[in-house]
């Protein structure tokens, strides 16, 4: 019994550990951030599981519906990795608020062509 | 004044004579008629000759090796009807296999009927599927019993045939008998009787027969199989009629008794056999087609995918008696194709009660969109070949021809909605939050100061 908590406790310690680091080292903005991927991935995959178990049709619809969510997954990542202050040196060139902009403009056009696939 | 009334006069005669000749046409397709005979001939058949000339043909004699009349003038044929009762064995230049072809595909109908002599007529009737016995041969039969020669043979007329009449008693046959290959245009109009077969003459007997199919390797010509007068229909509507010897037109066949005090049937089997191939009998035309929306009476230019559509035919029948054309709705076999390459619908088209001449069916367009085809076609042994062309577009539906939102896509729609929704939301809190934080700096800032 007590072995087999032991090695539970171990099998958990680096999952763990991982995660008290991001509670511990992660800003609450990227954390926020964060939150947003975890929707939208639940989103996307529920679509999925929808459009195999139940039914694709119409088609276009899923398809419109799923990039909706895969597409607002890419840019809000782009994002997060943008404003990070440890990426600093590779965006030298990006302000974080030159980055919030890109994805506001970024998403809006990606809407705007979900929304006219979607009927 | 004089002159006027003397005008008038004229074209009232015109007027009587065109009426006359119009009334006199019995044919669907023309009276005019050329009979290539010997003029020697020509009294051995004069019982059918009236008869013809009685329905109101126009026949003109032509002796085998006379260069006049033409059959074709100009590359149009100069009668209607050609009937070949020669059985020489050389003919004048313009009598040729092709010549007879060329008016076959020109819509003249031709009655031909073949003699002992091997001719033209031997290389021709290959080209109509018929498969003559070897030279020499003739239709030999040893029943019943009678004082004729066995090559004189009675045939009963066959109760179910469309062509001859099944009340006539049965017809003297002489002549040579041919197999049918399985060409689908050609037909038996009077098959050889059952005890009947082939042979070069009378003394011979069926082992000679059996040794020359033998030789031959075509087939026994024997039995019923046999066709002693057959008709072809040609895909442009003419017909041809083969006969296995003239001697069944002749005056001697036609007075000949079968048994005592019963005429044969030759006189009535000859008018029928001539008025099929000249078109008076079993002759169909498709008036018109139509086809529109139900409950609607204007065709479309295009229909949509799943629209139902009523197409409607009227065909009619050609009735010598009177010379017109009837309403006909005795098809009880018409079927009608809607076809893209192939057809996507093969349907019934059922004659319309109490509509004389109308056909009509209603059937659901597929669910495919392409040219389609409204196609009609009837081929059968005997009628006229009826077919019937009609193209026509079928559409998807257009962009409000249908709902555009189903409920098995909400799942589609609430992702995405609830994608931009979210969006909105991250993006004033995340301003929101670049706000607090800026406040924050400044507070800090403002404590440390």
């Amino acid at each position: 019994m007590s072995s087999q908590t032991q090695s539970q406790a171990q099998q958990q310690s680096p999952i763990l550990s991982l995660w008290k680091a991001y509670a511990q080292n992660t800003s609450d903005r990227l954390k926020f951030i964060d939150s947003f991927l975890v929707f939208l991935m639940i989103s996307g995959i529920i679509q999925f599981v929808y459009c195999v178990l139940v039914t694709n049709f119409p088609f276009n619809a899923f398809l419109a519906g799923f990039a909706s969510t895969v597409g607002q997954f890419v840019l809000t990542a782009s994002l997060r990795s943008q404003v990070n202050p440890e990426n600093r040196q590779e965006f030298k060139d990006v302000s974080p608020e030159r980055a919030f902009a890109d994805f506001v403009l970024g998403s809006i056009v990606l809407h705007f062509f979900v929304f006219n696939f979607l009927g | 004044m004089s002159r006027t009334t003397m005008l008038s006069f004229y074209t009232f005669i015109l007027l009587i004579f065109g009426l006359a000749s119009v009334l006199d046409a019995k044919s669907s397709s023309g009276n005019s008629v050329l009979v290539i005979l010997d003029p020697a001939r020509r009294p051995d058949y004069s019982i059918f000759f009236n008869g013809l000339q009685e329905k109101g043909y126009d026949l003109t004699f032509r002796a085998p090796k006379d260069e006049a009349p033409a059959l074709i003038e100009d590359d149009i044929p100069s009668f209607a009807h050609v009937i070949f009762f020669a059985s020489d064995k050389h003919f004048a230049k313009d009598i040729t296999p092709q010549t007879l072809v060329q008016l076959l595909s020109s819509n003249t109908n031709l009655l031909i009927a073949l003699g002992q002599k091997q001719n033209l007529l031997t290389s021709l009737a290959p080209e109509f599927s018929l498969i003559l016995p070897p030279p020499g041969s003739s239709l030999v039969s040893y029943f019943p019993e009678r004082k004729e020669p066995n090559t004189v043979v009675p045939i009963e007329v066959p109760s179910s045939s469309k062509i001859l009449s099944s009340t006539s008693s049965p017809v003297w046959f002489s002549g040579v008998p041919f197999a049918l290959g399985n060409n689908p245009l050609v037909f038996p109009i009077l098959t050889a009787p059952a005890e009947g077969f082939a042979a070069d003459s009378e003394g011979s007997t069926a082992d000679a027969l059996a040794d020359a199919a033998d030789k031959g390797g075509e087939g026994l010509w024997a039995g019923s199989q046999l066709a002693t007068v057959a008709g072809f229909q040609a895909l442009g509507g003419a017909r041809a009629a083969w006969v296995g010897g003239p001697e069944l037109f002749s005056d001697e066949f036609a007075k000949k008794e079968i048994s005592k005090g019963v005429k044969s049937g030759n006189q009535q089997a000859a008018a029928d056999i001539a008025a099929w191939t000249f078109q008076e009998n079993l002759v169909l035309r498709i008036d018109s087609t139509t086809h529109h929306l139900v409950n609607t009476s204007f065709p479309k230019e295009h229909y949509t995918t799943n629209d139902i559509v009523e197409f409607v035919a009227q065909i009619s029948r050609y009735n010598p008696s009177k010379d017109k054309w009837e309403p006909f709705s005795g098809i009880d076999d018409l079927q009608l194709e809607f076809t893209m390459l192939d057809p996507h619908i093969r349907t019934a088209l059922p004659a319309v009660r109490g509509s004389s001449g109308k056909y009509a069916v209603t059937f659901r367009v597929p669910d495919r969109h392409g040219v389609f085809k409204f196609v009609v076609d009837y081929k059968r042994k005997g009628w006229t070949h009826l077919h019937s062309s009609t193209t026509v577009p079928v559409v998807p539906p257009r962009h409000d021809g249908y709902p555009r939102f189903l409920s098995a896509a909400w799942p589609y729609y609430v992702g995405a909605i609830s994608t931009s929704v979210g969006f909105f939301l991250f993006s004033a809190l995340y301003l929101a939050g670049d706000a607090r934080e800026t406040n924050l700096k400044k507070t800090k800032g403002g404590k440390a100061q």
